[in-house]
């Protein structure tokens, strides 16, 4: 463990060297969000409500999303490259330290623009949210399990590339799962909605964990802790599984 | 002449697209999803029967597929792509060409960018009409088609014109960044301009951004507005000559730094 955070802190000092470039790419992705508000803002000027979804619960959906999906892109951003770590065979740096492959691959860079998110999450959270103790600590507790769904997602969508050889599945889940989280679930139905609570967990990414913040329950609770810890297990045993069947330097292998 | 020679990049980036199915897969997977996200939303909105600013469900349906089509058929990351190019100097090499390199460049995304929007339109079109059935006008269904064509052509233009900024400014992500959102909101792609706020739709209707993803989305819905397509190729007319003059000029500026 103190070696993993020895590794995350200087994966971030990495990104804080250049502290132009930090804060130039923290104000993009603000600038991006703030416009993702505004359409909302602007949809709920014509629309009162969706499937029970007011403007107030959506930009909370957001504000879990953001600040989950910005961790998880930001401070674990490998989660999105493993497929590509896989097919050009860069997981050999990793597989020669005395460590643990996964949590290693994971830390081992920072993507300081995700970090953007991770404030207009919080400050949009502070703002629209109506924060007092017990919302915030089920905000903080919700928005974490979202993003273990999510990282767990990402690193089982990636691990397929140990199977298939190719990386556009996983980039395309990428999207899939973000997309689908950024909307009230509410607004599908049938078999899309069921898809969105099991193969394509976005319901647990954001609306879910959002639910748990203006409706507590433990069942709530519960379930997406069932769940974050059943992604998370089966995000370890792809990975372990996949990696058996990994060709150490690939890359030499197809170069000739 | 011109014209010939300049087919060949255009035909040959659309056969060497087609050739890779991954990509193809990727793309019109990427385009399903928005799509099928977004008129969902825009459908639960309505509801059966209802109707938001004079936009049915079902054209808020057919709405959405064609707006997400006419800015998934052109690379997300085409700002950036150029402006690395431009950026690093490779774009040196292409100004060895005995043809100019905004011609050549915006030839070779045409034609991928043709070869995607016929995949999108079919999926779109197969997608609209499983879900909500035939589009509301077949006139404005018809006219939605040569509108997608100048739709892109229009964006590729301004894309180009912005991604020129790196001739001066060598990094393109955050014109890029602002470029996508102006096309997201007062394009259009994410909501009819008549959702916005009154006075906001006047000045959505009098960018170019409206003639990328609102006109072939409006025609598409239902709405038989011919004048979107003479506007579209009225913001052709004064953009060409600016992307042709910038390139020209970020060129000399090449020269001059000793590419």
């Amino acid at each position: 463990m103190r070696g993993l955070l020895a590794v995350l802190r200087t994966a971030l000092a990495d990104a804080l060297a250049r502290r132009g470039a930090f804060w130039a790419q923290i104000v993009m992705m603000v600038l991006n969000d703030l416009v993702l508000i505004a359409f909302w803002l602007i949809f709920f000027s014509r629309v009162d409500t969706v499937r029970g979804w007011d403007g107030q619960r959506v930009l909370v959906l957001f504000a879990v999303l953001a600040t989950g999906a910005g961790l998880v892109l930001g401070l674990l951003s490998n989660c999105r490259r493993i497929p590509e770590a896989i097919v050009r065979g860069r997981l050999d740096e990793t597989l020669t330290l005395p460590v643990r492959p996964l949590p290693h691959l994971l830390v081992s860079r920072v993507d300081t623009i995700n970090l953007g998110d991770v404030v207009v999450g919080v400050s949009l959270f502070a703002l629209v949210a109506h924060p007092t103790p017990s919302r915030v600590a089920l905000f903080v507790i919700g928005t974490l399990l979202g993003a273990v769904v999510f990282a767990s997602f990402l690193i089982i969508a990636g691990s397929l590339a140990f199977f298939v050889n190719r990386d556009e599945p996983a980039g395309l889940a990428l999207h899939a799962v973000l997309l689908f989280s950024s909307y009230p679930v509410d607004i599908f139905t049938g078999p899309a909605k069921l898809l969105l609570y099991t193969v394509v967990p976005a319901a647990f990414v954001a609306a879910v964990p959002a639910r748990l913040v203006e409706q507590p329950s433990a069942a709530g609770a519960g379930l997406i802790l069932a769940v974050a810890a059943g992604f998370a297990v089966a995000a370890w045993a792809v990975f372990t599984l996949g990696l058996r069947r990994y060709s150490s330097g690939s890359v030499w292998t197809r170069a000739a | 002449m011109t014209a010939r020679r300049l087919a060949v990049p255009l035909l040959t980036a659309g056969g060497r697209l087609l050739a890779d199915r991954g990509a193809v897969i990727g793309d019109l997977g990427f385009y399903l999803i928005v799509t099928v996200v977004l008129s969902a939303l825009w459908r639960a909105a309505a509801g059966p029967g209802g109707e938001i600013v004079g936009y049915s469900a079902g054209a808020l349906t057919w709405y959405a597929a064609t707006s997400e089509a006419a800015i998934c058929a052109i690379s997300i990351r085409l700002i950036a792509e150029v402006g690395d190019d431009i950026s690093s100097g490779d774009v040196v090499t292409e100004m060895l060409r005995p043809l100019p390199v905004i011609a050549v460049r915006l030839s070779v995304q045409a034609g991928r960018s043709l070869v995607r929007l016929s995949i999108l339109v079919v999926a779109g079109a197969g997608l609209c009409w499983i879900t909500v059935g035939p589009p509301p006008s077949g006139t404005g269904a018809l006219l939605a088609l040569p509108s997608l064509v100048l739709a892109v052509a229009a964006n590729l233009v301004l894309q180009h014109t912005v991604a020129a900024v790196a001739f001066w400014l060598r990094d393109t992500r955050a014109p890029w960044f602002v470029y996508q959102k102006l096309v997201f909101v007062l394009g259009g792609m994410l909501l009819p301009l008549q959702v916005l706020p009154d006075a906001l739709q006047p000045v959505a209707l009098a960018l170019p951004f409206m003639t990328m993803a609102y006109a072939p989305a409006r025609l598409a819905s239902g709405s038989v507005e011919p004048w979107l397509l003479l506007v579209q190729l009225a913001w052709l007319v004064v953009l060409v000559p600016v992307v042709v003059a910038t390139f020209r000029l970020g060129e000399n500026r090449v020269q001059v730094v000793g590419g």
